[in-house]
């Protein structure tokens, strides 16, 4: 299984970003509706508290795979436990980054069909983004890094357009600080799940790493990234919008936008969607590739091109005949979250217990 | 390899033949983008809807298209639009949303503009005017010596909120100030004058519900500007100071001021079981027309209180005015859910009626800064 890693080394650069641009995605697109509906404007708050946790989930992952320095996750559980364990560990990955993957494909096509293309049908928006997607996940982990870098290279002047609608902010909003008490502040921490999730890709990634001492300060990093953007756009709409008025906005992230007037320009939305669709393509080209690699473990295969074409054709088919709305998307996204909460959170914990365990039972 | 080459250029064909045609596609030719759009009521308390589309042809001589019909709903109308026009009818341009004095009558039309925010093909900056009187009367008007109507409109409304003559409220905005419970929402008003011109004639105040309250002039709608913090420096207020005297029909007792700074800060607190607000106003100025004869070094310190007695008492007159009308076209609201949330939180689904019975202390501090090149 070695001889899958070498050659396909990632940066610690390319780590970072892999792991926020998963994160951010799509995701960011409705959570400051999200914590105003829970939490009110103190749900800022939340994505503090929310960072401290996911920072701490990502290092206990990290801590795990420390165990397995040249293979990943499933390899280890080989390793360990034998072949049926690695098995088990390989498929509910592959599900769980399919999960993910669907998610951000069906988002982004539903927002393209808001935004952008009302009366085009949803199965050829997908096939257009198939394709690119597929060109660049068979070329393996460091071309997905490569990309990702790219992409957060020419997005870095994106946060510079949201000061824009400061002019007309209100940082009465923000005030008083805990209106109503922690209670709020700590149930709006349960909507910075499904924002945060996609660290478990470490528990494929780790082995390609080319400096894999660095690995705790890189999760650390990407997480911050994440909350830090995360942040950034939230108290940006929380001053914009009044409290009574952001929950009546799907996506708050994208209608602010609409309010921004150039004299060259009306609509400024319109290319901004166009572009962001490069960002929420790091979500789901790399679920791409790390669906196919764990799936491709399943069955002892170490190309996983395969089953990249199988996937993309798969989903292109599915999505002719089936859609979902915009009510089962919601359901996805539940599904996801708590998905997400078992394989994320509960499911590093209690390995890393076994982990402990295990050690000492060996050593004694 | 024959085999691989034959399926990816199968794919590529595929790819090309099912996704090649753009279903979203609109010939400019075709289209047809209505630049403004209003909404009244007729004699029968039927919703009429007006719009006005430039045409671009070189054999027409007027230069736009007005439709007029009677509709449902927005949305409903593209029928009725399409039927009147000659491409398809798209709502991605509106420069100006005008509402008629029949329809303000009314509690609810603020919902009817649902269709703005969510098809997201529709643009949210576009200004919302009421016009004051009918608006059949404005929308077929078609001065010759003028620009297209949303144009002008637009320009008005642009140039005079920039000196806080009037409001700049755009379809957003007004969104905001429905749906916000600490403030009423204020609009750009315009009216016609003996059947021919257009003007701006201040600012409309609707009630939380979107229903006519009261009118501001200029200087209230300055002075409405500089409590919400909105006026910049160059807003010109003019002033007839008491004891100077008249000459014939010449108000030579009056004074004009461009302030250069303002700031106002409003301070909130709760006391005898009333919202009390205190609202300090701070202008320097530079005089800009002083009709008296004026004494600089010797009148100043006379004449600086003078003016704050006046600015108060203007101010205070507004306050009681909107008190009167029960609104809160400055948002009052916003400052007592920051500083006084407990309280605010009783009343914020009747906060007109709350912000009626609170107190106000104004007190204005007026400097001059400098007096033009004439003594």
């Amino acid at each position: 299984m070695k001889k899958v890693y070498s050659g396909h080394e990632i940066t610690s650069l390319q780590y970072i970003f892999l792991l926020s641009g998963i994160q951010v995605g799509v995701a960011v697109l409705s959570l400051p509706r999200k914590l105003a509906e829970t939490a009110g404007t103190d749900g800022w708050i939340s994505i503090i508290i929310g960072w401290l946790i996911s920072t701490a989930a990502s290092l206990i992952i990290v801590q795990i795979m420390k165990n397995s320095p040249n293979g990943s996750l499933p390899d280890w559980a080989a390793g360990v436990m034998g072949m049926w364990a690695g098995k088990a560990v390989a498929f509910l990955l592959a599900l769980y980054f399919c999960f993910l993957l669907f998610d951000g494909l069906t988002k982004t096509v539903m927002i393209t069909k808001i935004w952008l293309l009302p009366n085009t049908p949803s199965y050829i928006i997908m096939i257009l983004l198939l394709v690119p997607t597929y060109m660049i996940a068979r070329h393996g982990p460091r071309i997905v890094g490569r990309y990702c870098e790219l992409i957060v290279y020419i997005c870095l002047w994106i946060p510079i357009i949201y000061l824009i609608p400061l002019k007309h902010s209100h940082f009465l909003h923000l005030l008083p600080p805990l209106k109503e008490g922690w209670q709020p502040v700590l149930t709006g921490v349960k909507e910075i799940i499904y924002p945060s999730l996609g660290m478990v890709a470490t528990f494929v990634l780790y082995p390609f790493l080319k400096h894999k001492e660095k690995a705790g300060a890189a999760v650390v990093a990407s997480n911050t990234l994440t909350m830090a953007s995360y942040l950034f756009i939230t108290l940006i709409c929380f001053v914009y919008y009044s409290p009574d008025e952001i929950t009546e906005y799907n996506n708050p992230v994208i209608s602010i936008l609409k309010s921004i007037e150039f004299r060259f320009i009306e609509r400024i939305e319109v290319p901004f969607i166009a572009f962001y669709l490069t960002v929420f393509s790091l979500v789901w080209i790399p679920a791409m590739y790390l669906t196919t690699f764990c799936s491709s473990w399943l069955f002892g295969r170490t190309d996983s091109r395969g089953h990249l074409r199988v996937l993309c054709i798969a989903t292109a088919i599915a999505t002719y005949f089936y859609t979902p709305t915009y009510r089962q998307n919601w359901v996805i996204e539940q599904i996801l979250t708590a998905f997400g909460l078992g394989i994320e959170y509960i499911f590093p914990v209690l390995l890393l217990a076994f982990i402990a365990v295990h050690n000492r039972m060996r050593r004694s | 390899m024959k085999f691989r080459l034959l399926l990816t250029l199968s794919a590529v064909t595929l790819i090309c033949v099912t996704t090649s045609s753009c279903y979203d596609q609109l010939n400019l030719e075709n289209a047809s983008t209505p630049l403004a759009f209003g909404m009244d009521l007729n004699e029968d308390n039927q919703l009429e809807l007006y719009t006005s589309t430039p045409i671009f042809s070189k054999n027409i001589r007027k230069k736009s298209l007005e439709i007029n019909a009677t509709i449902r709903t927005l949305r409903q109308s593209k029928a009725v639009q399409n039927a009147q026009s000659p491409g398809s009818t798209q709502g991605r341009n509106f420069q100006v949303i005008l509402v008629g004095k029949r329809l303000l009558q009314h509690e609810g039309w603020i919902q009817m503009l649902d269709v703005i925010f969510r098809d997201a093909r529709n643009t949210v900056t576009d200004r919302v005017v009421a016009v004051d009187g009918a608006l059949s009367e404005i929308m077929f008007l078609n001065p010759e010596d003028q620009p297209l109507l949303p144009v002008l409109l637009r320009g008005m409304i642009t140039t005079s909120s920039d000196n806080a003559e009037t409001v700049s409220t755009t379809a957003q905005e007004l969104h905001r100030q429905y749906f916000e419970k600490g403030i009423t929402p204020s609009i750009s008003q315009v009216k016609v004058k003996d059947h021919k011109r257009i003007l701006v004639t201040g600012t409309t105040l609707l009630t939380r519900k979107g229903r006519y309250a009261a009118s501001l002039g200029y200087q209230e709608s300055i002075l409405l500007n500089t409590l919400q913090k909105k006026a910049k420096s160059g807003v010109s207020l003019t002033y007839s100071i008491p004891g100077k005297s008249k000459t014939g029909p010449f108000d030579t007792d009056t004074l004009s001021f461009t302030a250069q700074k303002i700031a106002t800060k409003i301070k909130t607190s709760y006391q005898q079981s009333r919202f009390q607000f205190d609202i300090k106003l701070k202008i320097a100025a530079d005089l800009t027309e002083v009709m008296f004869p004026y004494n600089v070094l010797r009148d100043n310190k006379q004449l600086e209180p003078i003016i704050a007695g006046l600015l108060k008492s203007q101010i205070e007159k507004l306050l009681k005015k909107f008190q009167r009308h029960n609104i809160d076209p400055v948002g009052f609201g916003l400052y007592a859910r920051a500083y006084q949330y407990r309280e605010y939180k009783k009343v914020q689904d009747r906060w007109a009626e709350a912000l009626s019975d609170a107190v106000f202390h104004v007190s204005v501090e007026f400097d001059i800064n400098a007096i033009g090149p004439v003594k």
